[in-house]
This record gives structure tokens, C-alpha cells and sequence, in this order.
């Protein structure tokens, strides 16, 4: 097997949030950066609320670490309380140097999984995702792309049969990947259509741009719409980050 | 910092450990738990600034020109460079201890409790009545809006701008505990209007004072009321530049500390200078220092309404209730913040900090700050107000400076500064003397209050954690 990918997974600690069933089982072959964090209202000093909640969240930590572990993931931890949970998430997964960000979700059978392929950027981490997590299960996996305007079907399939070879180049069994290509003016809205008849969702992070500050990120509005997990993948990150605009 | 705090206090509570580490965007603290950093440049900017502009600007014009006469200016300049000679010790000091409480963290860690003690009980309460001050401020300011739409409050036991404070000052500590909006968005979004709506009028006010419109401006002389109200007016005015001490207060939540806690600190400085300097220019020169001094707190408005007429009294009437409920804003949650430094330093009862379930808020010390806030408004004393918050926060500025000499010299270990002053030691010694000396130019009734309020923390710190031992390796 190839190595594991690192998953971060953040956990609204302190607010009962808890890992839906299926997901420790769905990350057993991945390393699980599991992110609780605490989001503070600004009249709060994050370390006030550290006082006050430190000892609960650790000890919450403790049983969320062992239900992966007891799936057979590797774990690291890490307690963050902050204003901010998005830059938060960020900056873990930056420093962590995580492949993908789960949005956690009650997922019962894996059998089927929709990969949604944006172009090549960004192809090789989610290759290593989509291997390291789901090639030692059974799960089907679907390689969909929303063919743009002037977009020939040709150039959509070279594509999606692009990131399959390199599935099966590493090794995942080419029985379980099919490709699907679709025309529909909204990329968004093709894919919340299409993960009806799925039981998770890998998909790409968009570069924010205009719409996102409108609309919210794409990851998120079709997590709000799906009820399965959603892996994001992530953004390659250049080394020195500059300061990002507030 | 190499040697813990230590010991315990009445209750039995022991100061917080001191953090592990700090990175650019967190504080590392104990086992692993990390406290995000959020605040960037432009919030920093934001609160130094929007802490600072509402006094200077909007309350004191009037008042000031009174007392100094054209001289104003002078006095406004005088208490810039105060500021500017004790902002960059802070700064460095922010940048070797990045962590909430600001000056009185400094001043505990170098010098001992006992002086943080009363710094620290001292900050709490002279943001207390730098709110109130503010309050004060903000009630005329919405009796001049109702005077302008032709509604007048009589009738009233104590003056309509007093009762205007007090529901303003109960609805903000209201809002701080239940609200969950962001307010710090909202801050920046007014420090931006307010600049500018003040740099338009302003460049309007100077070209005017010029002439270039051909109007004669009122010809006067600079020290009218004499030279020494030049030092008393700068004491009284001292309050409008508080803040950059606010931004110290959050320094453990701001990203890139060695970088934005400077810039943030130094800048708000400089930028509310030069705002105050040119307000109080063309304020004097559209009416003489004289007449200025009749129009009290609200001056500026009846300067605007000369300079451009109506919509220049709206206009700078807007200004002025958006920048007095900016600073009391800002000052009531840093003495919030203040309240959590003591209490995390077992200086005050740990319950003081805690957080409350419902909205995650510190209900104790946002109340332990707004109830204070209250009965200060109700004596209406706006100029004992302002000068009792400048006593308290001169104190701080003095032994900040001390701090940095007493650094500097043993230089221990762990004092590692990113950013180093230039003019050193030229800059914390007068940072302290004139810091120090600005106290004597007070009213005699403002400096009995002060002295009560510093004895009354001491013997806070004798009786309740005399066994508190905070001072680091030094």
C-alpha cells in the first residue's frame, strides 16, 4: 500500500459535536489530523476560554483519538481555540501538510464514491487521496468532470482516463473505476445533482474568488446539500504563505 | 519566561502557567493547546485608532480651546510626542511578550506583583473611566442630533446627555455580553469612515484657514490664556491618546506580533496626531479660540456648520456618534481583557473571567466593567473623567518605560525582543519623565482620585495575593 494520506479532521470540540458512524472505518488507511477547536466570540480572550475549557476538550480529544485509532488509522491531535474556525482549519492543514479536509458526514455502506475532477491542477493530491483512502476498500469510485463551454467530450475523457491510469499505476483495481462526464451550466449545482447516488464525495478547493465571498465557498455549499462525508482536497500551499488579506 | 509565577492567593488560586512558545499565528500553551492568533495589521490599526480619534476630535476642541487659546495645537502636539516616546517602548516590550494584558503584563513580569498589581488594578479601572468619559461624550453628542431635528429633553432630573450615557453604556455592555456579531468588522468599517469624513473636511478647513476661498480667518494670538495652560490643556487632552495601549491589551491575539504590534501601536499614534493637530488648527482658526470655547463638547459640529454649512453639522454630527460609541466600545472590552489578565494572574477571583455557556462570553468582567461605567456617567465630571483615565494610564506609561530600563540592563535570558528601540536609553527616559511629570499639570481633584484609586489597589494586592509571585527571572 502507498503511504497514508494525511486527512484533517476538524471537530467543533466542546459543542457536542462527535465523529458520525462509518468515519473512523472510512479513514482507517489514512493519517487522521484530528483538529478540535473551539470558536470564541471576540469579546472572549482565547485564552480565558482555555482556562475554562481545556481540561473537557482534552479529555474529549482522548475519545475521539481512540476511535480512530481502534479503526486502524494513525492519529495526531491538535486543541485550537480561536475567533476565527476557517483560519483555523487553514493553517492546520497547511501545517499538518494535509492532502484533503473531511467534512464529516454519517456514512453507513462505502460502496460508491464520486470524485469530481476539476482540471489537471491538482490532479496528483487527489490521486494520492482517492488511492490512499479508498484503494484497500471496496468502494466503486466515479471520476465526474462538468465539461465546460468549448469543451469537447474528447479532451473531458482524456481527463478523467488520465487520473485512472495513474489509479491503476499505483495499483487500484481498475474494475472499480468508471468515468462519467456531464454538460450542465453550473458546476456546483452538477455535482449536489449527481451525489444522490453516492455515499461520499472527494472534490477539489476552489481558489476564492468573487463568488465564494458570496455564495461561500463551493466545498461547503455542496457539503450543506449532500448528507455523506465530503473529502476537500486541498490547494497545494507555496512554502512562505504571505499574510492573507483580512 | 525561566521562572514560573508562582504562590497563591486568598482563595487558593494560582497564577496560569506561562505559555510554552508563541509562533506568528497562535500562543502555545501547556500541553499542546494552541490560542489562535486573529487579529491582523488593519484590526490593530482599528483599535488603536478607533480607541483614540473620539476624544481628540470630537470632545475636546472645545474644552481645550478655552483653556490654551490657539495654544491648543501646541498642547494636542505635546501629548503626541508623550505618546510616541512611550509607544515604542511598549512595542518593544509587546513584541519580547506578545501576550493579553498589555502593559500591566510588562510591568509584572519585570518589576514585580506588587507594581503589576496596581498597574494592572489600575488599567482595569482607568479604562472604566476613560468609557465613561466617552459616554459622556456620546449623550451630547445625540442631544445635539435631537436638538438638530428639533427635539429638546426637558424636564429631566440630571442633564438629557447623563441619561443618554447611562442607556448607552448598559445597552453596549448588554450587547457585548449577548451579541455575537462581529463586531470587530464593524470597528474597522467605522475607523475607515470616520478618516475619511475627517480628511475631506479637514483639507476643506485648512484650505479655508489658508484663505484660499477668501474668507478672513480670525486673527489671534497663540498663547492667548498664557504658556502654562499649554501643559495643563495637554494633561486634559492626554485622554485622547490612550488606545495604542488598547492594541498592547490584545497583544496575544495579534498575528505576526513582532511585525503588526509596532506598526499598529506606533502608527494609530502618529495618524491621531496629525488628525488632532490639524482638527484643532482649523477649528481655532474658523472661530477664535474664544468663541471655540463656548460651544463646549460639541464645538466641532458648530465649526462644521460655519465651514460648510448644514450638511457639514450633520455630517460631523454623524462622525462624532460613531467615533464616541467606537472608543467606549473598545475601551469596555479592554477592560474586559484587563479584568481576564488580572484574574488568569490569580490578582482577581478566578470566577471574574469566566465564561458563560449561553453566548461564550465574560459576563463577570464585561459587568465588572459596564457597572463601574455607569456610575461614573452619572456624575456627569467629563473633565475629572478624562483626567483620572490619563493619571492611571501615565502611571502604566512611566513604569512601562521603567520596565524597559530594568530589561535592557539585567538583560536576562529570555528577553528577546524582535523589535529594539532606536534612541535608546534617551527614549524611556523621557518616555517616563514626561509621563510622570504630565501628572502635575492635573487638577488637583483628578490626582486625590488617581492616588486613592492606586492605593486601593495596592492594599487589594497586600490582602488578597500578597503570596502572588509573578516577576520573571530578572
Amino acid at each position: 500500500m502507498t503511504e497514508r494520506p494525511s486527512v484533517l479532521v476538524p471537530i467543533r470540540v466542546l459543542e457536542g459535536e462527535s465523529i458520525p458512524d462509518g468515519v473512523p472505518k472510512l479513514l482507517a488507511d489514512a493519517h487522521v489530523v484530528l483538529l478540535g477547536y473551539h470558536v470564541i466570540p471576540e469579546q472572549t480572550a482565547p485564552g480565558q476560554a482555555r482556562m475554562q475549557f481545556e481540561e473537557r476538550a482534552t479529555a474529549r480529544m482522548d475519545e475521539l483519538e481512540a476511535l480512530f485509532e481502534e479503526a486502524g488509522a494513525t492519529v495526531g491531535r491538535r486543541l485550537v481555540f480561536t475567533h476565527q474556525a476557517q483560519k483555523t482549519i487553514n493553517r492546520l492543514s497547511h501545517e499538518e501538510d494535509c492532502l484533503a479536509v473531511l467534512i464529516p458526514d454519517t456514512v453507513a455502506e462505502m460502496d460508491d464514491v464520486l470524485v469530481a475532477v476539476r482540471g489537471t491542477v491538482g490532479i496528483d493530491r487527489l490521486t494520492r487521496i482517492v488511492d490512499g483512502v479508498f484503494a484497500g476498500t471496496d468502494a466503486t469510485v466515479t471520476l465526474y468532470h462538468v465539461a465546460r463551454e468549448g469543451e469537447s467530450e474528447a479532451d473531458a475523457q482524456t481527463l478523467l482516463d488520465g487520473l485512472a491510469d495513474r489509479l491503476t499505476d499505483n495499483g487500484f483495481d481498475d474494475d472499480r473505476i468508471q468515468t462519467r462526464i456531464e454538460r450542465e451550466q453550473d458546476p456546483v449545482d452538477a455535482i449536489i445533482d449527481a451525489t444522490v447516488d453516492f455515499d461520499a464525495l472527494v472534490m477539489g478547493e476552489s481558489d476564492p474568488t468573487l463568488s465564494t465571498f458570496v455564495f461561500g465557498l463551493p466545498a461547503d455549499q455542496v457539503a450543506e446539500q449532500f448528507l455523506g462525508p465530503v473529502f476537500v482536497v486541498q490547494r497545494e500551499r507555496p512554502e512562505s504563505d504571505e499574510e492573507q488579506a483580512e | 519566561m525561566s521562572d514560573p509565577a508562582t504562590g497563591e492567593n486568598v482563595a487558593g488560586e494560582r497564577p496560569e502557567p506561562e505559555p510554552e512558545g508563541v509562533t506568528d499565528e497562535t500562543t502555545v500553551q501547556g500541553d499542546d493547546v494552541e490560542l489562535e492568533r486573529t487579529i491582523g495589521l488593519v484590526g490593530g490599526l482599528a483599535i488603536g485608532i478607533g480607541t483614540m480619534i473620539g476624544a481628540g476630535i470630537f470632545v475636546f476642541p472645545g474644552l481645550a480651546a478655552e483653556e490654551a487659546g490657539l495654544a491648543a495645537t501646541l498642547s494636542f502636539g505635546i501629548g503626541g510626542v508623550i505618546a510616541l516616546l512611550v509607544a515604542l517602548p511598549t512595542s518593544e516590550l509587546a513584541t519580547a511578550m506578545p501576550r493579553s494584558g498589555g502593559g500591566y503584563y510588562f510591568i509584572s513580569r519585570s518589576m514585580g506583583t506588587s507594581y503589576g498589581a496596581i498597574v494592572g488594578l489600575g488599567l482595569w479601572l482607568g479604562l472604566v473611566f476613560a468609557s465613561a468619559f466617552y459616554l459622556v461624550g456620546l449623550g451630547h453628542y445625540i442631544v445635539a442630533v435631537l436638538a438638530e431635528v428639533g427635539v429638546v429633553l426637558t424636564g429631566l432630573p440630571v442633564g438629557p446627555h447623563v441619561i443618554l450615557g447611562l442607556v448607552f453604556g448598559a445597552g453596549l455592555t448588554a450587547l457585548s455580553v449577548g451579541g455575537t456579531e462581529n463586531t470587530a468588522k464593524l470597528q474597522n468599517g467605522i475607523v475607515v469612515i470616520l478618516l475619511a469624513v475627517l480628511t475631506g473636511f479637514l483639507t476643506y478647513g485648512v484650505l479655508d484657514a489658508a484663505g484660499v476661498f477668501g474668507r478672513q480667518s480670525v486673527p489671534q494670538e497663540f498663547f492667548s490664556q498664557g504658556q502654562l495652560p499649554v501643559l495643563s490643556t495637554a494633561a486634559l487632552v492626554f485622554t485622547s491618546y490612550l488606545g495604542f495601549a488598547q492594541v498592547a491589551t490584545v497583544a496575544g491575539e495579534i498575528k505576526q506580533p513582532s511585525r503588526n504590534l509596532p506598526l499598529a501601536m506606533v502608527g494609530s499614534v502618529i495618524v491621531v496626531t496629525l488628525f488632532y493637530v490639524v482638527t484643532i488648527f482649523v477649528a481655532t482658526s474658523s472661530f477664535g479660540a474664544d468663541r471655540l470655547g463656548t460651544f463646549g463638547e460639541t464645538a466641532m459640529v458648530e465649526v462644521a456648520r460655519d465651514l460648510l454649512g448644514l450638511p457639514g453639522a450633520v455630517m460631523i454630527l454623524i462622525a462624532g456618534l460613531l467615533a464616541t460609541f467606537s472608543s467606549a466600545n473598545a475601551s469596555i472590552l479592554s477592560a474586559s481583557r484587563s479584568v481576564y489578565a488580572l484574574s488568569r494572574d490569580a490578582l482577581l477571583p478566578r470566577w471574574a473571567s469566566k465564561i458563560n455557556l449561553k453566548y461564550g462570553t465574560p459576563h463577570i468582567a464585561l459587568g465588572m466593567a459596564g457597572g463601574p461605567i455607569l456610575v461614573l456617567v452619572a456624575t456627569d465630571q467629563v473633565e475629572i473623567l478624562a483626567e483620572v483615565a490619563s493619571f492611571l494610564h501615565l502611571v502604566m506609561y512611566a513604569l512601562i518605560c521603567v520596565a524597559l530600563l530594568v530589561l535592557r540592563r539585567r538583560d536576562p535570558p529570555w528577553y528577546d525582543p524582535s523589535f529594539r528601540i532606536p534612541g535608546y536609553p534617551a527614549v524611556p527616559v523621557l518616555g517616563a519623565l514626561a509621563s510622570a511629570g504630565l501628572i502635575a499639570f492635573m487638577n488637583p481633584a483628578s490626582i486625590v482620585i488617581g492616588i486613592a484609586v492606586m492605593g486601593g489597589s495596592y492594599l487589594w494586592y497586600r490582602y488578597y495575593a500578597t503570596d502572588v509571585k509573578l516577576k520573571g527571572d530578572v
